[in-house]
């Protein structure tokens, strides 16, 4: 602040001033009050952490600076090689995220900056009769194309709000995204290669390539699903986004979208396919991406140390809701009607409930007890694997700090949980978000 | 002058004053800071051609300032073949035991190649300015 004497002169003679109406008009007592009123003024001088930790990410989204990418509008930065990108916490207003604003995660650094379609061919090859290459016209021109709105949510996401915090991506809230795809059946295209009888799986590998030794996790990255999961028939070869051509950063010409399935199986740039006649053994199957074998995937660190953990491959995408705004960042005025607006969704099936609480103190937040639940209003429906939007009505009756909490339930009967998860690879983050406002009087 | 003509001006320059006050009471305008969080330049678009090449230009690095101290050229070489040193910067503070698995694991499961006797600086490095009790923002 002294670096600029100028600026609080200024303000000091503005305080003074407001100080003698005050004076004039509510007496000396106010005075006081009013230089306290004067500390408010924002000064656009703080700027957030550079990091968080090792207590809980406190923020929506993570802490990196905003950036400027390739068919992007700028976005939340996490590492630069490979690319990963977070979408800011306003873009979930809308139910569908627009394509420069869809968050970026690659795992090998030699990602695609062009394609040449001339030469570029989606494979079908391994456990076949028949091995088939298409090219972009032969999906377009050859295939009924079928059109599918689903999120897209990296395993990883709000990985920064894990207790005690692990190690990966450090994830806020904006590792998700929802898109129209449109595209090719999977079952078509595999139908057409006609699948040996003793195969098992199949495996999906995109452009990327990594620098490490062949062999290795850090040269390929390959992710499988088994031939009898029936998600393989909801399966999309998608070559739309949003009804325009994917961002090279989202996998461009093509990428498989997994309706449910968190992002990991959803490949970009997606070039191989390739049947399987014995188990997927890759580090991406076998020792990545793996979550504890019971319900919420949740284990403690003294259970992985004593090596009792059994695990299964990540997949579908427990229930989640977000309050998109309010968001914190500006005060509320009593008696001043609000819309709180927010999304919900679940890799289980439509959300048909959406319910909130708002409590006008902090003690009221611990524990599902002392919440009072009522429902919000949801959205139109675009399918089961889409964000569906809701809304609630707020006035705010009088001054004081207020704590919203949302709270969404799925298809398949599955509630948000009041409470955290914990693993190692910091996946399967759903519980009940808050967000603390503050309400300011009206006069 | 008299007496009460030289009260009379200072109670109406005092009701100006109040006046003033008051009009600025009611709302605060005009201030601007020098200290912003950043600007981001606009690229250009690439120049397209006809053919069937589509593609985007080169990926911008944002290559993160290390910590000082010893062993910070080695995790500098050795940590950025596959990844930028973000993977870094961007963890939370992390226990001495989970940066050593973290190397372990680089070794081990990625396959870089760091010669034995560099891994034990490189865990230190990390371990001497990437903790809870050692990180500094």
């Amino acid at each position: 602040m002294h670096d600029f004497p100028e600026v609080s002169r200024r303000k000091l003679l503005r305080t003074a001033a407001m100080a003698a109406g005050a004076v004039a008009t509510r007496g000396f007592g106010s005075v006081k009050k009013l230089f306290a009123q004067q500390s408010e003024v924002p000064d656009n001088e703080k700027l957030l952490p550079t990091f968080t930790g090792p207590s809980q990410n406190p923020y929506w989204n993570s802490v990196g600076p905003l950036v400027e990418y390739p068919q992007k509008s700028p976005l939340v930065l996490l590492t630069d090689r490979p690319v990963q990108l977070e979408t800011p916490r306003h873009y979930f207003e809308s139910t569908f995220t627009p394509n420069e604003a869809f968050y970026v995660r690659w795992h090998l650094d030699e990602i695609p900056n062009t394609v040449d379609l001339a030469n570029w061919r989606v494979s079908i090859e391994g456990a076949v009769d028949r091995p088939l290459k298409f090219s972009m016209s032969d999906l377009t021109s050859k295939f009924k194309p079928i059109s599918i709105a689903a999120v897209n949510q990296c395993s990883g996401n709000s990985r920064s709000k894990f207790q005690p915090r692990v190690p990966g991506g450090q994830w806020g809230h904006g590792a998700m995204g929802n898109a129209n795809w449109t595209g090719v059946r999977l079952r078509e295209l595999l139908e057409a290669a006609k699948i040996k009888q003793d195969a098992l799986s199949v495996q999906f590998q995109g452009l990327d390539k990594g620098k490490g030794p062949e062999g290795h996790a850090s040269n390929e990255f390959l992710k499988s699903l088994d031939l009898k999961n029936s998600v393989l028939d909801e399966c999309i070869v998608a070559y739309a986004m949003n009804d325009q051509p994917l961002p090279m950063l989202n996998g461009f010409p093509v990428r498989l979208v997994v309706p449910g399935y968190f992002a990991t199986y959803w490949m970009k740039g997606l070039s191989w396919i390739r049947v399987l006649d014995k188990a997927d053994e890759n580090f991406w199957m076998k020792t990545g991406y793996r979550v504890p074998d019971n319900p919420r995937g949740n284990t403690t660190p003294e259970d992985v140390k004593a090596g009792t953990v059994k695990t299964v491959p990540i997949s579908r995408m427990p229930v989640r809701s977000f309050i998109v705004t309010p968001d914190g960042g500006s005060k509320l005025v009593a008696e001043l009607p609000l819309t709180i607006r927010g999304i919900a969704f679940s890799g289980y099936g439509s959300v048909n409930k959406m319910e909130i609480s708002i409590s006008e103190s902090f003690s009221a937040v611990s524990g599902l007890t002392t919440k009072k639940w009522t429902a919000a209003e949801l959205g139109e429906d675009h399918g089961p694997y889409s964000f569906r939007t809701w809304t609630h009505r707020w006035t705010p009756s009088r001054p004081g700090r207020y704590v919203l909490a949302a709270r969404a339930t799925d298809g398949k009967g599955n509630v948000q949980p009041d409470d955290g998860v914990w693993n190692p690879g910091g996946y399967l983050w759903n519980r009940i978000e808050y967000q603390e406002v503050v309400v300011g009087r009206s006069s | 002058m008299k007496r009460s003509a030289i009260w009379f001006v200072v109670f109406l320059a005092a009701l100006a004053a109040a006046a003033g006050g008051l009009v600025y009471a009611q709302f605060d305008a005009g201030y601007y800071s020098q200290r912003n969080p950043g600007a981001i330049m606009q690229p250009t678009a690439p120049e397209e051609t006809d053919g069937a090449t589509y593609g985007v230009t080169a990926y911008p690095l944002y290559p993160p300032g290390l910590a000082p101290g010893p062993g910070r050229e080695d995790v500098q070489s050795y940590c950025s073949t596959c990844h930028s040193t973000r993977y870094i910067t961007m963890q939370p503070p992390l226990p001495p035991e989970t940066w050593t698995a973290e190397v372990n694991k680089m070794v081990k499961v990625m396959g870089q190649p760091i010669p034995e006797d560099v891994q034990p600086v490189i865990i230190k490095y990390l371990q001497t300015h990437y903790t809870p009790e050692t990180r500094k923002p």
